[in-house]
């Protein structure tokens, strides 16, 4: 047996060394659709109870909501408080604490991350100073938007927070900017010509299909090449991984462009895409001359969301950890007003009252 | 010289090197012969004489000159860093010209070094094949073997030469690298509405599968049947003895039916011939009269209908969803990006095709103060 055993020996080691890239099981495969045709979600279990419990660890402490959130603040309690007048001052100190922890946690910096201190100490909360602090607002706005404007097309119940994507950082992870097209990622999503600014599809690439409805050649126009296909492909390949899902979580196995037999989370998929690109264009992009120089990509412009900046690898956010809801903040869970100013007890000569 | 090789002879016998059939085309078998102990134990243990020849020649130095200037581009992307070359080798490629270029000679750097790595792959190739060609006949041999190359040279030239003539763009071929021409088969499969519907793809993986079982079934045979001298199969065909005659009762008992000691080799070479010739024919059916495979099986019954078993009903797009909210952020377009590639996803005529880039939105910038 001895000459069998030596050369044995070496062929398990040398499996070895190659399983040795490949993830330990279980493996768990979900039949999301009919019975053998390969709708199936994979997942290791173990790696996903990682994950949650990563998720979970990271949940901050906060303080505890109120039973009552009060009534509006009377006018002129704040200065220049553009988007959240509707809170009362108990719960917009509150919630400005939260944010603190939601998004400046890293800095260690507190209020200065946003508000400007005063070389006598004091700190100037009504100065937009520092370029944070714009940038926080069009957040609120944002994060508003999403919970009264999107909660039918892809926020889930319970709308979001700032801690839903910011996680503790300053940035949240995934965000994007314009290639310009080195490989200085070194990443292998630029490695190919066809796979730079695939990230474009979520602000300023149109529809990527590239299938055609007819059978035969000679009946359609269809000139889309391979190329076009393959930069469809890494944008699909990205959303997948951004999710941490399969390509038959949203699309049929046998025809990936049939929206008829594709499970319902294709077309939440697709609401989430133009979701994203809307809050890209009408959120991200105008903070463009807020952003300082350190912020901006290799193009000169700023940061920008796409599925993953959210999601983080999750289908949902965190896997839907209750830190993320954001139905305990009145803050996030209407669109904010203006705090007016006092009333003038001696209202200069021709300035009319503040209404 | 009359040799005794079978797995389960131990002993190497070290001899002068032996210089092959003594035919009438002596020159050209070079002297140099070695023996390889380890080589040995899984074959003949003599390495060479080797037939170089000006076939040989040509063909090794147009192949090498390929391979190291495919090297060369992929290098030369990572900006010649010996480190990231080595870590996203498996993801460099040498594409082949975009789109625009048509059949066209684009410049080096546009899908030129695709062309010309290509054009120096497919000399060497070809005259591999004519060297293998000419060997088999200057032994009296057959010429099996390189007709069987032949049948995968088929498929080779389908894929970057035949089948991009008759659709008119070199962009249709496969690139060179190692992922990526992975990649260019799952782009390949879901632009022309998935390949396994591509009845051609399905005898060719046919044939593919029943190779790799005729050959287990065949070696299997052999040697279950070598202690009786099995393995000696033209002897067992000219002058049956007892491994032939059990072998293929064997076979009969089983199965009930057996190919002969001669036949099972027609049985392999075809099965693995057809694999490419079959296979090379789906290639070449793809984009030119099919465009979509999925939808030719539900013209022609392949595809049954499954029933939905999504518990909520599945919502369907709503108009105007599909090309979504699309907007360019300046006037003047994205800071310093025009597109991604001029003019290669930009303008692409047709219906509902692919990447296009909107036209930009004057009012669509404006700084909240």
């Amino acid at each position: 047996m001895r000459h069998v055993m030596r050369p044995a020996a070496f062929l398990a080691g040398g499996l070895l060394l190659f399983l040795s890239a490949c993830e330990l099981p279980p493996v768990d495969a979900v039949d999301l659709g009919f019975r053998g045709v390969g709708m199936q979600q994979v997942d290791n279990p173990r790696t996903l109870q990682d994950s949650m419990d990563a998720v979970a660890a990271r949940v901050p402490q906060l303080a505890p909501t109120p039973d009552d959130f009060g009534e509006p603040a009377p006018p002129g309690t704040w200065e220049n408080v553009q988007v959240l007048g509707h809170l009362s001052e108990a719960e917009f100190n509150r919630f400005m604490l939260a944010m603190t922890t939601w998004v400046a946690q890293e800095t260690g910096q507190g209020c200065n991350y946003c508000h400007v201190i005063e070389d006598d100490g004091s700190v100037n909360f009504a100065s937009d100073d520092i370029y944070t602090k714009v940038v926080s607002r069009r957040m609120i706005e944002m994060n508003q938007s999403l919970n009264v404007n999107f909660a039918a097309d892809h926020i889930r119940e319970g709308g979001i927070n700032c801690w839903t994507c910011h996680q503790g950082q300053v940035l949240p992870n995934n965000y994007w900017f314009y290639s310009d097209g080195t490989r200085r990622d070194f990443d292998r999503y630029f490695v190919n010509e066809g796979t730079r600014q695939i990230e474009r599809y979520y602000l300023d690439q149109r529809a990527v299909r590239v299938i055609s409805p007819e059978a035969l050649s000679g009946n359609t126009d269809n000139t889309s090449s391979i190329q076009d296909t393959e930069h469809l492909y890494w944008i699909m390949i990205q959303m997948s991984e951004g999710l941490g899902v399969n390509c038959t979580f949203c699309h049929t196995s046998a025809r990936f462009s049939d929206w008829e037999q594709s499970p319902p989370s294709r077309v939440h998929a697709l609401r989430g895409v133009n979701m994203v690109r809307y809050l890209n264009d009408e959120y991200m992009v105008p903070l463009q001359d807020a952003w300082p120089e350190e912020r901006l990509g290799p193009m000169g412009d700023g940061p920008k969301i796409q599925c993953a900046t959210c999601h983080n690898g999750a289908w949902i956010p965190q896997y839907g950890n209750p830190a993320t809801r954001g139905e305990t903040w009145p803050a996030l869970t209407q669109i904010g007003t203006v705090h007016p100013s006092a009333p003038s007890e001696t209202p200069a000569e021709g300035t009319p009252d503040q209404p | 010289m009359a040799e005794y090789q079978n797995l389960f002879t131990q002993v190497q016998v070290r001899h002068a090197p032996d210089p092959g059939l003594p035919i009438p085309d002596p020159h050209n078998r070079g002297e140099l012969s070695v023996f390889s102990y380890w080589l040995g134990r899984i074959g003949d243990a003599q390495i060479g004489p080797v037939h170089l020849g000006w076939l040989g020649v040509l063909s090794l130095m147009t192949g090498g000159l390929s391979i190291v200037l495919m090297g060369l581009v992929m290098w030369s992307q990572v900006g010649w860093d010996p480190v990231q070359f080595v870590r996203l080798l498996p993801w460099l490629a040498v594409e082949p010209p975009s789109p625009e270029w048509g059949l066209r000679i684009p410049p080096l750097a546009e899908g030129g070094w695709w062309i010309l790595c290509g054009g120096l792959l497919t000399a060497a190739i070809l005259l591999w094949w004519a060297r293998m060609y000419l060997r088999a006949r200057a032994l009296g041999m057959g010429t099996h073997v390189a007709w069987a190359f032949a049948a995968a040279i088929w498929l080779y030239l389908v894929l970057g030469f035949i089948r991009p003539l008759l659709m008119g763009s070199w962009s249709e071929a496969v690139p060179f690298g190692i992922f990526p021409h992975l990649d260019w088969t799952a782009a390949f499969s879901i632009r022309y509405g998935n390949l396994f519907y591509n009845p051609f793809h399905m005898l060719s993986i046919v044939f593919l599968y029943g190779s790799a079982l005729l050959f287990a079934m065949h070696a299997a045979t052999i040697l279950a049947v070598a202690k009786m001298g099995g393995e000696r199969e033209i002897d067992q065909i000219t002058d049956r003895g007892t491994a032939a005659e059990r072998s293929q009762l064997f076979w009969r008992w089983t199965m009930g039916f057996n190919a002969t000691m001669e036949s099972i080799h027609r049985w392999a070479w075809w099965f693995a011939v057809l694999t490419v010739i079959t296979g090379g024919i789906g290639i070449v059916l793809t984009g030119t009269v099919v465009d979509n495979w999925y939808l030719w099986g539900q013209q022609h019954g392949l595809i049954p209908v499954y029933p939905e078993v999504w518990e909520a009903p599945i919502p369907a797009p709503l108009p105007g969803e599909l090309d979504g909210p699309f907007h360019a952020p300046t006037p003047e377009g994205l800071p310093g990006v025009s597109s991604i590639a001029p003019g290669a996803w930009s303008s692409l005529p047709g219906t509902e095709v692919s990447v296009r880039f909107a036209a930009p939105l004057t009012s669509a910038l404006e700084v909240t103060p």
